[in-house]
């Protein structure tokens, strides 16, 4: 069953059309690995899906439901969450705090509030760690965690990750690739832009190959992975080395 | 004696310094707003309590509790009618809009009151507590009693409640805010507003602290922004430190120097520091989009 689909999705900003003609459709419990150069548009698509940016065109639904009559408020409360590209957290409030507004669409209801809050804690050891501190004064990897963690408050249904990878060391992009997989293993709908594509397509069980606002290429993640021109761009030039060397030029990339 | 004296009026009016900044540096920490009324605005208040006080007798810092909603509402019609119709990002057209609501106000203010210095004068007006042998002026006890009351509550407003999380979310990052479903207008509605209703308590302390006519706003603003900046723009532990500064300042100087000086040292303070942190003392550092 399709969770989230966009339908001949076009849209822009003040300087122009960004997206043509865009399709995507994200299975229920699938996680799809959105690639494709700087500037393509993938961080436009996602912000179309929250309803920050709102199409010219086309449909996006969830279930049955029509996002895009929806404010970001209702895209929210229908199901769907994003961990953005840039700094997300409320730097001079700290990691609880952080971690409670992610619940502000709840906030009613208190004891469900307090309920998450350790749920989420509980998946996510940081939050309880640092919980008393300023959230600014966490590490790259650190913070990213506690923006999952918020957007966690809402058992979001489909989460949508801009560029995860970013800036992570080693130790802080396994703790993340183990929550997204986690997350994942739970039934969660995911939709990730990942720049590391290699890691993004392991991750994925879906991807989607985006190039000047439009979708190149979809389909599941190891048909994208093998895709001779695929493997070309983005996964260590198999044209620039001869055949049979490929994977083993790809291998000593992911060492390094 | 003479030095405990000063510090502690200092201190004092430094308190209700602090009430007059508080509202001016919310809003701008929310709306990236310098709402350049914000004098006029508490010498209107100042204005509508010494009326409430000549007509009806009741004491000019109580009839704050009038004063207040009226400033409220007041706020918010301002953010309605004006700040919202400004082009986004545009820290000249804002500061020239708000300028001219300044004039507005004082203009009005002429016309219909008159240009006349005033002061309330309740019957503490000249008396002093008289605490082992210091003097402690009364209007400045109570003035600096209801600064506490008026900071005591936005600080639980702020910290305590989910508007008040609400609020310093989108001061501190609007898009993360937006993230978590906080309706970004919502709250820069509900910020203008209250930082405006603050100058009811406000201006309820001037008119008795200090005389006023419509064109204090002038000497108002330039203190004001001198606290905030000193500060850190959009902070309030920064607000409250610039206005102790400024009044301890201020008081230590006519004490030991001249009057003429006093509020002199408190700009070299400003320049010196400024200097050396130009974010001032609680800001981050402001980047280039920060006034955008
Ligand atoms: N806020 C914005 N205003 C105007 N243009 C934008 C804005 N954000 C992105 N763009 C433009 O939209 C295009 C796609 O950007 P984006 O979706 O961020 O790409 P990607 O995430 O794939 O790198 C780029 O040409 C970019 O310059
Ligand atoms: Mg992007």
């Amino acid at each position: 069953m399709s969770a989230l689909r966009l339908a001949g999705v076009t849209a822009g900003y003040d300087g122009g059309t960004v997206l043509h003609d865009v399709h995507l459709d994200c299975p229920e419990g699938t996680v799809t690995c959105m690639i494709g150069p700087n500037g393509a548009g993938k961080s436009t698509v996602l912000r179309v899906i929250t309803g920050l940016l709102g199409a010219d065109a086309g449909r996006v639904t969830l279930g049955g439901t029509d996002l895009g009559a929806l404010p970001p408020e209702g895209v929210l409360r229908a199901g769907v969450a994003m961990v953005p590209q840039s700094q997300a957290l409320f730097p001079h409030m700290t990691v609880r705090e952080n971690v409670l507004m992610g619940g502000y669409l709840i906030r009613r209801d208190r004891a469900l509030v307090k309920a998450r809050y350790a749920a989420v804690a509980d998946l996510i050891p940081i939050v309880a760690a640092r919980a008393g501190d300023p959230a600014g004064n966490l590490s790259g990897g650190q913070r990213r965690m506690v923006e999952v963690a918020r957007c966690l408050m809402l058992e979001p249904r489909v989460l949508l990750f801009d560029e995860p990878s970013v800036g992570l060391d080693p130790r802080s992009l396994a703790a993340v690739t183990g929550l997204i997989e986690r997350l994942h293993a739970d039934g969660r709908t995911l939709l990730l832009v990942e720049q590391n594509v290699r890691l993004g397509l392991r991750l994925a069980t879906h991807a989607v190959v985006m190039e000047s606002g439009r979708v190149l290429m979809h389909g599941p993640a190891e048909e994208i992975a093998g895709h001779p021109q695929i493997a070309d761009l983005y996964l260590g030039g198999r044209a620039a080395v001869p055949a049979g060397q490929a994977s083993e030029a790809a291998e000593r990339r992911d060492d390094g | 004696m003479q030095f405990l004296q000063a510090v502690i009026i200092g201190l004092l009016i430094g308190g209700v310094y602090a009430l007059m900044a508080s509202g001016l540096t919310l809003i701008f920490g929310v709306l990236r707003v310098i709402n350049i009324a914000h004098g006029a605005l508490l010498v209107l208040a100042a204005t509508m309590t010494w009326l409430l006080w000549r007509e009806t007798g009741v004491d000019p810092i109580l009839a704050a509790v009038a004063t207040t909603p009226v400033m409220l509402g007041l706020g918010w019609l301002i953010h309605r009618g004006v700040i919202t119709r400004l082009p986004q990002g545009s820290p000249a057209m804002t500061v020239l809009a708000t300028f001219g609501l300044a004039l507005i106000i004082e203009g009005v203010l002429n016309v219909t009151v008159g240009n006349i210095f005033r002061s309330a004068t309740p019957d503490y007006f000249a008396q002093s507590f008289r605490v082992g042998g210091l003097a402690l002026p009364k209007p400045h006890v109570y003035g600096f009693a209801a600064a506490v009351v008026v900071l005591g509550g936005l600080y639980l407003v702020l910290t305590r409640t989910w508007t008040g999380r609400a609020i310093r979310a989108t001061a501190q990052n609007p898009a993360g805010a937006a993230l978590v479903g906080v309706s970004g207008a919502g709250t820069a509605a509900l910020a203008f507003a209250i930082g405006t209703a603050t100058t009811g308590v406000g201006g309820s302390v001037l008119s008795v602290l200090y005389p006023f006519y419509p064109a204090s706003h002038y000497d108002w603003i330039a203190r004001l922004l001198g606290i905030i900046v000193l500060g850190g723009l959009g902070s309030l532990p920064g607000a409250l430190v610039g206005a102790v500064v400024l009044g301890l300042a201020e008081t230590l100087t006519a004490t030991y120097g001249s009057l003429q000086w006093s509020t002199l040292v408190f700009y070299i303070v400003i320049m010196v520091v400024l200097l050396v942190r130009p974010q001032g003392l609680f800001g981050t550092r402001l980047r280039e989009d920060a006034l955008a």
